[in-house]
């Protein structure tokens, strides 16, 4: 990324940050959606993007973090900031467990380790009754204090955004995202160079599983419940993979394009087509699978490249 | 003359095939050795054992010293076994710079390094031209050359090629292959060639061993090895044997 770039984006972001200024509640909050899904598509880029591997799994790591939140600092009564260090470490500790089972498999294979992984979690949040509260959920408490505003979230997540950003620019930039794309583009070649493949694909899934966790922690605290079925919703999965797929799976900027367009069509379409928006929804996504495989970002970086060959 | 690889006693089963039936054979330093064999001979399968993506049954395989049995792929590149692909493995979406990077990247992790290296070798391979490009859409002949730029950018005491002249032009061939004898000057103590183009075999190769159904049939000075009546059976069949033998 040149520094022009560089300059840019942060400028993108600072904006980002003033909007709460000039906007009443309801639209921070979409634009919280927004930030947040933009953070996790981010997160997803670097395992279903750069690396390739079409994880289905990430809900399992955004209710880890969701669930952490209250059994750390409720339960165990550990302090807001030490739980979200522990947050993380848990989220990745477990990303650690599950890449060393799921990278074992390829292709379509893996896909659907990481759906039963989450699914397996989500099973045990509704049964462990002890810990989770079952069904009933939990309380989780407030990040930002009891009365803290939307814009509280909302700032929170856009930082969570270029916090992700940032990540992806100097990944993309060093011999490790260098090696993450060899892995994608060809396992084989990749470790005839001398590249620990497994190693490499675990690191990618540690890493996106801890902003994933942070992004649960925020969302269940701005709704300041947690229950089984929406912390590991496979609905949570998709939603990442998808707003990336559509700006551009393995670009830097495609999953903040592909958040910003999906997650205000949906609300648009919400209130418009009330239950209709999910077939609108899925029929948009098959167009571009179809038709803009490369994602929007993706599809206009090679039509630039062509252009600047030519 | 030390031997930088050894095989001894080697075998590979797929099933009921036995792909690689008990080869023993060494490379020393400053060889260039060359296996030869027809189709199915087993040669690519003794590359894919050397380099750690298939474990021997049987045998024991070392290098520089080590026994490399288990270790993985990677391990074999960062021990310094560079391997080309028959069927050619491009990262497609990435330039043949980056291709080219992604090998030297296993001695440095600064970029800029990671690029010269690898535009030296390119320039090396005259592949200038073709440095931006990406590696899709690139015709086979550079393909078989990026295979062997990314291989020497890992800076390998050995290189395996794999069929890296298959498939091309006689003269195009024949360029490669003047490119090939220089490799010693990029420190590649010895090269093992897996070819069918005995014309680049008899101008390159040192030595020659030949494979047939998976076990070592004839081995010694290229010119001397062609002469031979089991590897003229290998190949054409018994009926020419008297003929020529």
């Amino acid at each position: 990324m040149t520094r022009r770039r560089a300059l840019l984006a942060a400028a993108g972001f600072g904006l980002c940050l003033l909007v709460p200024l000039f906007q009443g509640d309801y639209h921070v909050h979409v634009m919280f959606h927004v930030a947040l899904f933009a953070a996790l598509g981010l997160a997803w880029n670097l395992v279903g993007g750069f690396a390739g591997q079409l994880s289905l799994g990430h809900a399992a790591f955004f209710g880890i973090g969701a669930y952490a939140l209250p059994l750390y600092h409720d339960k165990l009564g550990i302090p807001l900031p030490l739980t979200l260090v522990l947050l993380i470490v848990t989220a990745v500790a477990a990303a650690a467990v599950i890449g060393r089972v799921a990278f074992r498999l390829r292709g379509p294979y893996f896909a659907l380790a990481t759906i039963a992984f989450a699914e397996v979690l989500r099973l045990s949040a509704k049964n462990l009754d002890n810990l989770t509260g079952g069904d009933v959920g939990l309380q989780v408490p407030a990040l930002f204090g009891p009365t803290a505003p939307i814009q509280a979230f909302y700032i929170s997540a856009v930082l969570l955004t270029a916090a992700a950003f940032t990540t992806t620019a100097l990944i993309v930039r060093s011999r490790f995202g260098y090696q993450l794309q060899a892995v994608r583009e060809d396992e084989d070649t990749a470790r005839a160079c001398g590249i620990d493949a497994a190693r490499v694909k675990l690191h990618a899934f540690m890493i996106s599983a801890a902003f994933t966790a942070v992004g649960g922690a925020l969302y269940m605290s701005q709704i300041a419940s947690v229950v089984p079925d929406s912390a590991f919703a496979i609905d949570l999965s998709e939603r990442p993979a998808i707003d990336a797929m559509l700006g551009g799976a393995g670009t830097l900027s495609g999953p903040i394009v592909g958040a910003i367009l999906i997650e205000t069509a949906q609300e648009l379409f919400k209130n418009w087509f009330h239950e209709a928006f999910q077939l609108i929804y899925g029929v948009l996504f098959v167009l571009v699978v179809l038709f803009l495989p490369e994602g929007i970002v993706g599809t206009i970086a090679r039509w630039r490249r062509k252009q600047r060959a030519s | 003359m030390t031997a930088l690889l050894t095989l001894e006693h080697v075998s590979k089963r797929f099933g009921g095939l036995r792909a690689v039936n008990d080869v023993s054979l060494s490379i020393t330093e400053g060889e260039v050795l060359f296996i030869v064999g027809p189709n199915g001979a087993g040669k690519t399968t003794l590359f894919n054992l050397i380099t750690g993506f298939l474990p021997p049954d049987e045998g024991v395989i070392r290098f520089a010293g080590r026994s490399l049995a288990g270790s993985p792929p990677h391990q074999a590149a960062r021990l310094g076994i560079g391997r080309t692909f028959q069927i050619v493995k491009p990262l497609r979406n990435l330039t043949v710079l980056e291709n080219v990077m992604l090998g030297a990247f296993l001695h440095t992790r600064d970029r800029a390094e990671a690029g010269a290296r690898a535009r030296e070798v390119l320039e090396f391979l005259q592949m200038g031209a073709v440095i931006a490009q990406p590696a899709a859409g690139l015709p086979l002949a550079t393909l078989k050359r990026l295979e062997i730029a990314r291989a020497l950018a890992t800076r390998p005491r050995l290189i395996l090629l794999d069929e890296v002249v298959a498939g091309l032009p006689t003269t195009e061939a024949l360029a490669l292959a003047g490119l090939l004898q220089r490799l010693p000057e990029w420190g590649v103590s010895a090269v093992a060639g897996v070819e069918h183009v005995m014309q680049v075999v008899m101008k390159v190769a040192h030595r020659v061993v030949v494979l047939d159904r998976g076990a070592l049939i004839a081995e010694g000075a290229p010119a001397d090895v062609v002469r031979r009546p089991e590897v003229i059976e290998a190949y054409l069949g018994a009926k020419y044997k008297q003929v020529t033998g």
